[in-house]
């Protein structure tokens, strides 16, 4: 049987994991927290999971809340010009729902039924000394690190061909919330999408909280812009006001659905900034050892476009297919190296793309097709689909030619 | 002192408190005091990036630092002993906190009053990250508290239901006193268990 | 539900691995039960190491010191010992146990 190990225990690390237990492979898993640990910490996330990421856990039997968190029927799209005033609504339904549940419910059960699976885990912040010390050991014949929020993703070297920041591009603030009352214009669940722009976004994602259904309310910030308060860490209970301030000041509409809301728990809040980065997928440590980097180890996106648990999913499935096809033969770098070229060529170069551009004044092609969108549900529809498998963007939305094409074509069909 | 191994029993079990604080504030010191064998001083080097305490960001370059961390233990009785985990100096080693503050029955949070911030990182750590009991010392570095505790805890924003004591770091017997402000603290954070609940077990 | 996904039947079953798994803490005791010179002789360097140290108990910490490992490459080895019960893992206090704290209390008052 063959042995693998997984640093981290987040969407990536946890979805490989019992993916490969399923199939028959002995396991070990790496784990900076326990169960407990993770279900009464901090938020991690927004994870809104789309239909083609959301398959992936269902092949496996993974996707235990479907029934419990909200169906996400679609996005809502608003642009405020100038900043408080809604000057553009677009509704955008999605062909099958989107669901988002609390990573720390998620986290910590998956991470249960990983150990009651016949899983191995370990309750270990992995330094470099470790994850030397352990492909040193020679009891794993694969070490991959999903680990994305630590210091191990240091040992991946940046790649400055696919990476085009150098700095963070947002400042996120994220609170979990009870309380919001439906939006009167679309009251079904959706994600609500509004931009101001030149200063960042608000977005508003229903989901699954350990205390129930709830929304999330997250900004993210232009640094050094006026939404940008979140440079350091604040108390929860400021980190709300601040959040319905904003609110009440650039997307009132949203304002409106916020009379009651409070926090959903003691650690409800989030902040912080990272630098969008894609690194070199294999790291050599120094006694010689290689470990594969997975997801947003290898592959960070700002969190604009809501990728972040897709893509993590996503990698996870392909590093299964690459895995579960190699069979008895070794996972030698070159095997690592096309491992990951596959995921990259089947999704990571996509949503980093659309990702990166999504970052930027919107470019004039781009308007023209929300504004299109606005008046045709066509167009809408396919810019929902589109964050489920954001490839199709390369068809019709990423370049002007591509948009002209489409515009065209959608004039005339 | 008790000898260098630990006594030959099967039942032997072991309880842990963990010594935090700011750079140079005197935790290897405290933890010498009471450690009947010289500290242990263990090392790990990590890959590490920014400078930012931020938890989001793993940062873009790539230097190598060491973590350090010193243990020292104290035999109580026959079957139990009392491990003492100083931590690594900065807080952005949070995981190895994570790991260290595991199971820990309190923590001690030292403080010099010449260098207060130092030691706000890990008063932040146990109040917004951790559900183990602290309690905070100021340490005594010449034997003379230079300001009133209450100012101290001013200084600290420390909450009322948090204990604020002194110690002489050098001092066996005070860092007795200490830990035990800090057993106490963590019985009272956990009252006895009723008779039924005992039952129960 | 869950096991209609399986192929194989999980790893731990057949080995008849038993030990409910509590994480192994810092300051978690093992010992050796019996010693055993042939066994050890056939170890594995890392994992002899660690069987020579533990033959009093020690913590995990003060294994990965005296081992020259770090943390996680003890635990891992600590873990397949006591897998095949060569290696003992000690109950931990439970942090909560009131009378764990009456002793330490009182061994505290001794010393201060
Ligand atoms: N005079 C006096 N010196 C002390 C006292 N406590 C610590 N020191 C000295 O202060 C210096 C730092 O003490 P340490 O115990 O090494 O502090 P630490 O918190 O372990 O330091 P780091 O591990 O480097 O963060 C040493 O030179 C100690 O001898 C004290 O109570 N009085
Ligand atoms: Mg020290």
């Amino acid at each position: 049987m063959r042995r693998i190990l997984i640093v981290g225990a987040g969407q990536s690390g946890l979805q490989l994991g019992l993916s490969l237990l399923a199939e028959g492979y002995d396991v070990t898993i790496m784990s900076a927290r326990t169960p407990d640990e993770i279900r009464s910490g901090w938020v991690m996330s927004t994870q809104a999971m789309f239909a083609t990421a959301l398959q992936t856990e269902r092949r496996y039997g993974l996707d235990l809340w479907q029934d419990q968190a909200p169906r996400i029927e679609g996005l809502h799209v608003s642009l405020s010009a100038p900043p408080g005033e809604r000057a553009l609504r677009i509704p955008c339904p999605l062909d099958e729902p989107a669901q988002s549940t609390d990573q720390r419910l998620k986290m910590a059960t998956w991470l249960e039924l990983f150990e009651q699976r016949g899983g191995t885990v370990h309750y270990q912040g992995v330094t470099t000394a470790d994850l030397d010390g352990l492909t040193r050991l020679g009891r794993y014949d694969l070490t991959i690190v999903a680990a994305g929020k630590g210091d191990l993703v240091g040992v991946f070297d940046r790649d400055p061909l696919r990476s085009v920041h150098t700095a963070p591009q947002r400042g996120l603030a994220v609170a979990y919330v009870h309380g919001m009352t439906p939006d009167p214009l679309l009251p079904v669940p959706h994600v609500s999408f509004n931009a101001v722009p030149g200063l960042g976004e608000l977005f508003v994602i229903p989901a699954l909280t350990v205390s129930g259904p709830c929304e999330i309310l997250f900004w993210e910030a232009v640094p050094g812009g006026p939404l940008d308060l979140w440079a350091e860490r604040r108390d929860p209970a400021e980190h709300l006001k601040l959040t319905l301030d904003l609110v009440r000041r650039y997307t009132p509409w949203i304002y409106d659905r916020c009379v009651d809301v409070e926090l959903t728990d003691g650690r409800a809040t989030l902040s912080g900034r990272y630098t969008p980065t894609v690194r070199r997928p294999v790291a050599e440590l120094p006694s010689g050892g290689l470990v594969l980097g997975m997801a947003d180890v290898v592959v960070a996106n700002d969190p604009i476009t809501g990728q972040g648990s897709n893509t993590a999913a996503k990698c996870a499935y392909s590093y299964l297919g690459s895995i579960l096809e190699r069979g008895d033969q070794p996972f030698d770098r070159e095997w690592m190296g096309q491992t990951f070229e596959r995921f990259w060529t089947g999704a990571g170069e996509a949503v980093t793309g659309w990702t990166n551009a999504m970052l930027q004044p919107l470019p004039p092609h781009v308007q023209q097709l929300l504004g299109a969108a606005a008046e045709n549900p066509t167009i809408a529809r396919r810019f929902a689909n589109g964050f489920s498998d954001p490839n199709d963007f390369q068809e019709w939305f990423m370049t002007p030619e591509a948009a002209d094409r489409y515009l065209a074509s959608v004039a005339t069909g | 002192m008790a000898s260098a191994s630990l006594p030959d029993n099967p039942l032997l079990t072991s309880a842990k408190i963990v010594i935090a604080g700011g750079f140079g504030v005197g935790k290897t010191t405290c933890v010498q005091s009471i450690s009947e064998i010289p500290p242990i001083n263990t090392e790990a080097w990590m890959t590490a990036a920014s400078e930012t305490v931020d938890r989001l960001d793993p940062g873009i370059d790539k230097t190598t630092t060491t973590v350090a961390m010193d243990f020292g233990r104290r035999t109580i009785g026959t079957d139990l002993v009392l491990y003492l985990f100083g931590t690594p100096g900065q807080p952005r080693f949070w995981p190895m906190w994570d790991d260290l503050c595991r199971g820990a029955v309190g923590a001690l949070v030292l403080a010099d009053t010449r260098q207060l911030a130092a030691s706000f990182p890990a008063v932040n750590y146990f109040e917004q990250d951790s559900d183990v009991p602290f309690v905070v010392c100021v340490n005594l570095f010449d034997g003379v508290l230079h300001h009133p505790l209450e100012e101290v805890r001013e200084a600290l924003a420390l909450a009322a239901g948090v204990p604020l004591i002194a110690c002489d770091a050098r001092d066996p017997q005070s860092v007795a006193r200490a830990l035990l402000a800090v057993v106490e603290h963590a019985m009272a954070r956990n009252p006895r268990p009723t008779a039924g609940a005992l039952a129960a077990h | 539900m869950p096991m209609t996904y399986w192929k194989v039947r999980p790893y731990v079953l057949t080995a008849g691995r038993t030990r409910t798994r509590q994480p192994l803490l810092v300051h978690t005791l093992v010992s050796v039960p019996y010693y055993d010179a042939v066994f050890a002789s056939g170890l594995l360097p890392e994992a002899r190491s660690l069987y020579e140290h533990a033959r009093r108990a020690r913590s995990v910490a003060e294994l990965s010191a005296v081992c020259g490992m770090t943390l996680g490459v003890t635990r891992v080895v600590v873990d397949d010992l006591a897998a095949t019960d060569r290696l003992q893992i000690h109950d931990d206090a439970h942090s909560l146990d009131f009378r764990l704290l009456e002793r330490l209390r009182d061994g505290l008052r001794q010393l201060a």
